[in-house]
């Protein structure tokens, strides 16, 4: 296996746009990213794209092909990868592997997802296609719900509260309200954060992430030929995928996620670096309680004491270990299957020194986590400085 | 009649157009006396984790426990 970079990066904003298809961002996306990496489309062998359910949402199939040939590059290999929330998380590893394999010099990955032409509850219904049809989703459950389940546990086990839920979103909000790209930019007050709305109990409004149009796209290549694309290539240093039963009722214990845990220790060997020395992460706050899950789960505070570690300010920008300084999937937006690519472009961001306002004060090792479904897929991504 | 423990529950207030008419209503996770898990609606008074519940009723392809 050689060393492979990310020699380009480019995002979309996150939003609604209702003047702009699936195509045309997952486009926009790709063109910066091809810009940013001083990349013609003719340097490109493999396209990788990562979407969740555009056929639902738009009507289009065979997305990949429809893709790429709009960005110019004919005749290659172009496939869509589906995980979910993970999708382009799962995307970005088969690209990983299609270049450490030495298959291809230069590859694309794009994530795409196109959300806001359907209603909130189509949306709703469609995202729970993630989940086990046959049994949760049949008994009415929904992704928020899952989560809600999952907090209720986690507060039962751990002692986490309504309180340490909150902290995570007013935290986010104010980072993504820093975050010219974010969909959502607007500070919270705790005291908003802890009384919205009930969307699924003890999940509330400001607990659960946005619905979102959105693309990003990175540009991978073999390490040894970085600096013909960049002048500030990123080192993949990491990254690994693991998976678990869909349904939350078939997991022993549904406050620790196995996959989350199996793809870092594999990630982690493979970079040679332990939690510890991880200086920031973009982590799934796909819910609040995601967040705090994470940050247990990958090491980074022992089991039961992500709440409080977030309640007391361990995660902010200024913190021990920021997490989410883009704002997360909470304030920056959620398209889903744009998720995992748009997490490790922002990890790109401060790794270049390039995140403004943003910017964190220790930037050469960070770590992007992608979760799909209520923890079936995860996918963890460890990026360096060269 | 499967009877178990409650081991997390939710109630639903924002629901797919399916059950938009349901809500709120409230959905758990089983752990039943054998030991399998199964996540089921919820009828009659609410439940919290470690409460007793029994099995009601399938309706509409839904099965639903209530407190024992």
């Amino acid at each position: 296996m050689r060393p492979v970079a990310i020699v380009g990066a480019g995002k979309t904003p996150f939003g609604a746009f209702a003047d702009k298809d699936l195509r045309a961002l997952a486009v926009e996306a790709g063109k910066k990213a091809l810009t940013d990496g001083r990349a013609v489309p003719e340097a490109i062998e493999a396209f990788y794209l990562g979407n969740f359910a555009g056929p639902e949402f738009t009507g289009q199939n065979h997305l990949a092909p429809y893709i790429s040939t709009a960005l110019g590059m004919t005749g290659i290999p172009s496939t869509r990868f589906e995980a979910a929330c993970a999708s382009s998380g799962a995307a970005f590893f088969q690209a990983f592997m299609g270049v450490a394999s030495g298959i291809y010099d230069t590859v694309m990955v794009v994530g795409v997802e196109k959300m806001t032409c359907q209603p909130t509850a189509r949306v709703t219904e469609i995202l729970s296609e993630a989940g086990d049809c046959a049994t949760e989703v049949k008994a009415g459950s929904t992704f928020p719900s899952l989560f809600a389940m999952i907090a209720r546990r986690h507060m039962h086990d751990f002692g986490t509260t309504r309180e340490h839920l909150s902290a995570v979103a007013v935290k986010n909000h104010a980072n993504g309200a820093l975050n010219p790209d974010a969909q959502m930019r607007k500070v919270i007050t705790l005291e908003q954060a802890m009384n919205a709305r009930p969307i699924a109990e003890p999940l509330n409004l400001y607990d659960c992430s946005l619905i979102s149009d959105g693309a990003a796209a990175v540009v991978l290549c073999a390490a040894d030929r970085a600096r013909d694309y960049s002048d500030k290539p990123v080192k993949v240093l990491g990254v690994a995928q693991a998976s678990d039963w869909v349904a939350l009722d078939q997991k022993p214990d549904i406050t620790t996620f196995a996959a989350v845990r199996g793809a870092a220790e594999r990630a982690y060997r493979m970079a040679g670096v332990g939690a510890k020395q991880i200086e920031f992460a973009e982590l799934h706050d796909c819910f609040t309680i995601a967040e705090i899950i994470a940050m247990e789960d990958l090491g980074f505070v022992e089991r039961g004491g992500g709440g409080s570690f977030s309640a007391e300010g361990g995660t902010r920008r200024d913190g021990p270990m920021p997490v989410n300084a883009s704002g997360g999937l909470k304030s920056k937006g959620h398209p889903v299957g744009a998720t995992g690519v748009a997490q490790i472009c922002d990890v790109v961001q401060q790794l270049r020194c390039e995140a403004g306002e943003r910017q964190l004060a220790r930037h050469s090792l960070g770590l992007a986590q992608n979760l799909g479904g209520s923890g079936a897929t995860c996918v963890v991504t460890i990026l360096g400085r060269e | 009649m499967r009877s178990g423990v409650v081991y997390t529950e939710t109630v639903v207030h924002l629901a797919p157009e399916r059950f938009a008419a349901d809500v709120p209503y409230q959905v758990a996770i089983v752990r039943l006396d054998d030991g399998e898990r199964v996540t089921a609606r919820v009828e009659g008074e609410r439940v919290s984790i470690d409460d007793r519940v029994v099995e009601a009723e399938i309706r509409g392809g839904i099965t639903y426990f209530r407190r024992e």
